[in-house]
């Protein structure tokens, strides 16, 4: 019975080393699954095969050889396990080498739109503005004399009109705005102070179309007027302005000037922002940039509103989005704005 | 205006550098525009010199051969100018001498060497005249650097529509004076008076004193028509006017010196020496100096003898009576005129001058007599006039002094910079105001200090306290502002909210791969005719289309006829033939070219001239739009109607692309998609596209857009907000496109009417949803649109989603049908629905169908 208990017991060692050796070799979960059948199936597998041979043994040989037995499964079972999640690896390893792409390839395009810089420049002209307070209206393009010019303080054959040369649909009467002023007018008549508006929006002037000229652009009108309002206000507002417009640095300049519905008026530059002030080309050696007029609200508009000029004090501005813009992107040519090059315009 | 340094230092004391001093101007509104530098480029190689001999040089009838005594030597110089003669003395550019981009050389010429250039005034820098070589004094010594001689700063002004008064060199130094603390040099005209008075020799009759406000007339006897001597002649070149004779040239230097502008007359030639000023007849003509007849109008203000207009006062003179060689008597006008008069009156007559440009900003009656005493000072010294004696002086009313009460405390008031009451006083003082202190309980101002100030006449645009303060704020500077961010109240809202509305469309048609274009808003009638593929009254309308109230009134929809008619203005013939200018639009009387005539109708001209340029370069597709407004014309004399819209056009593929999808010229569908994702994005849930007949698009390819909104009545209904589609072929030949092309117009104002006033949450129900889908063959006409609706009024509330996700045609289907699957998402909000009640719908759904379309369950 020792000789034959002997002799199962390597048989086993035999099965294990050889099972073992084939699940080496094996490299598809096809062949895993028959060698899991062939050894560890459950009706026919060869392990199974010993384990009916249990009951013919004696009563002390049983458990060896039952210990045995199960010795040799477990470990035949781990080794399978371990060789599947090894192949199952290696195949998902293949498939995802198989995927592989080639990621240098420009990306499906989703179209992105551009602002044009125009736009652009107004919004956030806005914003700066809209941080203090201000509120974005705007108003008719196709105006009255009355509005443009005449409330304005600008009568009827004022050498002032020659400032501003005018297209007209019914002379004398109705016209293109040549600036955004009238709605000083129109704003001041529709509510009362305090108010703080900005007008963004299209003016037009009877000029010859150069590198530096269009009868078509765009201004930003703003308007201030409540019982506290001073000149010095004014300053404050457009140093903050110029500050965030075109840098923290940026220091602004009054200086005199003349509009017919300002009093006192001023006109505002910022020091060079190419140069800082030391004189180049774009400030033609002066160290400062024209940016735009301004003033304290004329006495003659405020009471042509109704406005006693005693109580409430308001200030003005206006600047060219052109001109903001071309400074702001260095840009020399202003027929770039209406000429809609997709070149110039894909660059905001 | 041009200002030669050396001139004005005759005024005032000048210690700062020009660079200084025009900063200092500048700075206190006296804008300097530009500093030339006269000579600056003339170096060692400009030299005077002088013509000894002169000879034409034969075979050309303008040059001649002339040898010039350079102080240091003779010289051969060509020279085609008329007026040399020998024994001047003129200005020598040697060779490598280099004036703006001339260089000068040694040339052949004709069998000649010329070693040197003769230059014109205009050549040295010295103003524009280039009729001839300029000629120096007769004392000038040669040889000499004309740097040396003649280089001078002039600066240049802008001067402002209200300060007449600073159009002369001495209006300019009282400003240096004043912003200078300096004295103003005022010069002292002193003359001997002589012979018969001048009341005895002229007769001066205003009838229209209100135009005229004064006259002054002046006679000077004996004088002699020369040339004007050379410091004179050159003042007058710097300042860029152009010498003519010795009178003339002393009015002009007068009139730029003091800022009156005076008129010569050669008193001979008026006429019963009697000088009439009067108002033009209507029709009455006059040939002015420049040799224009021009027909007047009854306001033009003109000066006459008794036989007829002598010249157009203020603006210009005439043959009859003016200063020629033969004149040895002058009658001297010097006089004030109307401001608004003359500039309408040259404005009118196309003809701005010297003088009209000073008389309409406004000059100060009182400088008429120092204006005629300094040009009769002048023609005594000068011209050896003899100066009558006593002006005759039409001066009915003469002009008052203004006064002002002015609170120093205004200052600070109107500009926040404190100042005292001593700095305004010194700073209008310095500007030649009257300043007198008025005792405080004078006035009921608190107790302060007042102060009564006397504008000077020549101040005509000091009115108020306003104008005081800005006077001070220019001599203290604007420098001394304080900057302080303002506080005071906020306002209520006061926003239309339009400002916003534009930018969120434009944001979302930027994300949406659009890029945005601004294009003029003037356009021309034929450039929007051009987007029509056949142009007569009835298609011209849709131009002027525009969402109504009143539902569709007014708008081309589905080709019905009855549409077409509205109180648009465009007779709704198609068979008349039709021209440009009936088409209704806000036309400019003055247009800067035909192509620009008018306001337009329609942003989709810009948008397609705009594809045109682009795709002349552009191999990738277009994706634009445009926000701005339509100008739709009411009645005459009204302002338009502005309407708000956006235009967006689609032309070929999207992008260069390795991905056949991207790289796929758009279609109808891409536009379509477009403009869902924009409703999408607006939260406008309701609207609908329908098929419809339009002059830009292909007939079977274009849609109007119809939203949902609440009428007058408070009713729904749906308005029609703009249409889109494929350009017509024709059309999209016409502007040269590569690519089948989309447009569409949207009225934002009518869109924007749609876009629900508040967003509330509904809650997600937690139940179930159940999914079918469903297969369905119609016939090929059969709008997808009205078998969705269908899907949608059959399936109820429980119906939550109708998707539809395959369009097919071709085997097996049947020719001339379609088969059309949708999938179908039942859920309710309360309870789990059954699978039962889910085919119940779905049945009722597919019988709908087969109903209303005759359509056929697909297997």
């Amino acid at each position: 019975m020792i000789e034959q208990l002997d002799a199962l017991l390597a048989q086993l060692d035999a099965l294990q080393e050889r099972a073992l050796r084939e699940l080496e070799a094996i490299n598809s979960s096809a062949e895993l699954e028959d060698w899991d059948v062939r050894y560890l199936g459950r009706h026919r597998g060869e392990l199974k095969n010993f384990s009916t041979l249990i009951p013919k043994l004696g009563k002390a040989e049983r458990p060896v050889i039952g210990q045995k037995i199960n010795a040799v499964k477990e470990r035949l079972e781990s080794a399978l396990e371990a060789r599947r999640q090894e192949l199952r690896d290696r195949e998902l390893r293949e498939a995802l080498e198989r995927e592989r792409l080639d990621v240098t390839l420009p990306g499906r395009a989703v179209p992105a739109g551009h602002m044009h810089p125009i736009s652009r420049t107004i919004l956030e002209v806005a914003r700066i503005f809209t941080r203090m307070g201000f509120q974005v209206v705007q108003g008719p393009e196709v105006e009255t004399d009355y509005y443009n010019f005449q409330a304005l303080n600008i009568p009827a054959d004022h050498p002032a009109r020659d400032m501003q040369d005018t297209f007209w649909v019914v002379p004398g009467q109705i016209l293109l705005r040549t600036q955004t002023s009238p709605m000083q007018i129109r704003v001041m008549q529709a509510t009362r102070p305090p108010i703080r508006v900005i007008v963004p929006g299209k003016v037009f002037r009877h000029e010859a179309i150069d590198a530096s000229h269009e009868a078509m652009f765009h201004q930003i009108e703003g308007l201030l007027v409540d019982e506290q309002c001073t000149m010095a206000n004014l300053k404050g507002s457009l140093a903050r302005f110029a500050r965030e417009m075109f840098g923290e640095d940026r220091r602004v300049r009054f200086r005199g000037s003349y509009f017919p519905f300002t009093e006192p008026s001023a006109e505002v530059d910022i020091d060079c922002i190419l140069c800082k002030g030391s004189g180049c080309r774009l400030c033609k050696y002066t160290g400062w940039l024209e940016v735009l007029g301004s003033g304290m609200v004329h006495p003659r508009v405020l009471r042509e509103v109704g406005y006693d000029p005693r109580k409430y004090r308001g200030y003005a501005f206006g600047m060219g989005v052109e001109r903001i813009a071309m400074l702001k992107y260095a840009i020399g040519e202003i027929r770039l704005f209406s000429g809609n090059d997709l070149r110039f315009l894909r660059q905001f | 205006m041009r200002v030669p340094l050396s001139w004005l230092k005759e005024y005032v004391e000048i210690t700062q550098s020009p660079e200084e001093l025009a900063h200092t101007l500048t700075m206190a509104g006296l804008e300097v525009e530009a500093l030339d530098y006269v000579g600056a480029d003339w170096g060692d190689r400009v030299i005077t010199a002088q013509i000894t001999h002169l000879e034409k040089v034969p075979g050309s009838d303008h040059l001649s051969y002339t040898r010039i005594n350079t102080g240091s030597g003779e010289i051969g110089v060509i020279c085609g100018a008329p007026n040399i003669k020998e024994g001047d003395k003129v200005p020598l550019a040697l060779p490598g001498a280099r004036l703006g981009d001339l260089t000068i050389g040694v040339a052949r010429k004709m069998g000649y060497v010329s070693e040197g250039m003769l230059c014109s005034p205009r050549e040295l820098g010295l103003g524009g005249d280039h009729s001839g070589i300029f000629i120096l004094d007769p004392e000038t010594p040669l040889g000499v650097k004309l740097a040396d001689l003649l280089s001078d700063v002039v600066l240049e002004f802008a001067i402002k529509a209200h300060r007449g008064d600073l159009s002369s060199v001495i209006g300019i130094a009282r400003e240096v004076a004043a912003l200078t603390h300096k004295p103003l040099r005022l010069p002292e005209p002193r003359f001997r008076e002589q012979g018969q008075p001048a009341a005895e020799l002229v007769k001066v009759t205003v009838e229209d004193t209100e135009l005229c406000p004064r006259y002054s007339a002046r006679v000077i006897g004996g004088v002699n028509i020369g040339p004007s001597p050379g410091w004179m002649a050159r003042r007058l070149l710097m300042a860029g006017m152009r010498p003519i004779n010795l009178i003339v040239d002393i009015t002009n230097y007068v009139m730029l010196e003091v800022g009156q502008p005076l008129h010569a007359f050669d008193y001979d030639l008026v006429r019963e020496q009697h000088i009439i000023v009067r108002r033009a007849r209507d029709g009455e003509e006059i040939t002015t100096l420049d040799g224009v007849q021009r027909r007047l109008r009854g306001d033009m203000l003109l000066i006459t003898d008794p036989q007829g207009p002598t010249a157009i006062a203020g603006v210009m003179g005439s043959a009859v009576s003016e200063v020629n060689e033969g004149t040895t008597r002058i009658l001297l006008e010097s006089a004030n005129f109307k401001p608004v008069s003359i500039r309408r009156t040259a404005v009118a007559l196309g003809l701005r001058t010297e003088s009209s440009s000073r008389f309409e900003k406004g000059l100060d009656p009182e400088l008429t007599v120092f204006g005629a005493n300094r040009a009769a000072q002048l023609m005594a010294e000068l011209a050896g006039g003899q100066v009558h004696p006593g002006i005759v002086d039409v001066y009915p009313r003469p002009v008052e002094q203004r006064t002002i009460l002015f609170s120093p405390s205004e200052v600070e008031w109107l500009t926040g910079l404190k100042v005292t009451s001593r700095q305004v006083h010194d700073a209008l003082s310095a500007l030649e105001f009257k300043v007198e202190e008025v005792s405080a309980a004078a006035d009921a101002a608190g107790g302060e200090q007042l102060l009564r100030v006397a504008v000077p006449t020549f101040r005509g645009d000091i009115e108020e306290g306003a104008d005081l303060v800005e006077e001070v704020l220019r001599m203290i500077g604007y420098d001394q502002l304080p900057a302080i961010v303002p506080e005071g109240p906020l306002p209520e809202s006061q926003s239309d909210h339009w400002f916003e509305r534009e930018y969120e469309v434009r944001e979302i048609l930027i994300g949406l791969g659009l890029h945005e274009i601004l294009t003029y808003a003037m356009t021309s009638r034929q450039r929007m005719l051009n987007l029509l593929a056949e142009v007569n009254a009835r298609t011209a309308q849709v131009l002027l289309q525009k969402p109504a109230d009143d539902g569709q009134a007014g708008w081309i929809t589905a080709g019905t006829e009855a549409s077409a008619s509205s109180g648009n203005g465009v007779a709704a013939d198609s068979k008349e033939p039709f021209e440009a200018r009936s088409l209704p639009a806000v036309t400019i009387t003055n247009p800067l070219s035909n192509e620009l005539e008018c306001m337009r109708l329609t942003l989709l001209s810009g948008l397609m001239e705009t594809l045109q340029e682009n795709s002349k370069r552009n191999r990738a597709g277009l994706r634009l739009f445009e926000i701005g407004r339509r100008y739709l014309p009411r009645g005459a004399g009204e302002l338009p109607e502005e309407r708000r819209c956006v235009g967006i056009a689609l032309c070929g593929p999207a992008a260069i692309s390795w991905v056949p999808e991207l790289a796929r010229p758009a279609d109808f569908y891409d536009l379509k998609g477009v403009v869902e994702a924009l409703l999408e994005r607006l939260h406008i849930k309701r609207y609908r596209f329908t098929p419809v007949q339009h002059p830009i698009f292909h007939p079977g390819r274009s849609a109007v857009l119809e939203v949902e909104r609440s009428g007058p009545d408070g009713g729904e209904r749906f308005t029609p907000v703009g249409f889109l589609g494929e350009v017509h072929p024709l059309v999209q030949q016409r502007y040269d496109l590569p690519h089948r092309t989309y447009l569409c117009e949207l009225d934002l104002e009518t869109l924007y009417a749609a876009v629900p006033d508040r967003l509330s949450y509904a809650p997600i129900s937690r139940h179930q949803e159940l999914t079918r889908d469903l297969a369905v063959i119609v016939d090929q006409q059969v709008p997808a649109r009205a078998v969705q609706e269908a899907i949608e009024r059959h399936g109820g509330e429980l119906l939550r989603t109708v998707a539809l996700f395959d369009v097919y045609t071709g085997a097996p289907i049947p020719p001339g049908k379609k088969s059309l699957t949708y999938t179908l998402l039942y859920q309710a909000q309360d309870r789990t629905l059954t699978d039962a009640e889910a085919n119940t719908l779905q049945e009722g759904i597919v019988a709908a169908l087969r109903e209303e379309f005759g359509a056929v369950l697909r297997s």
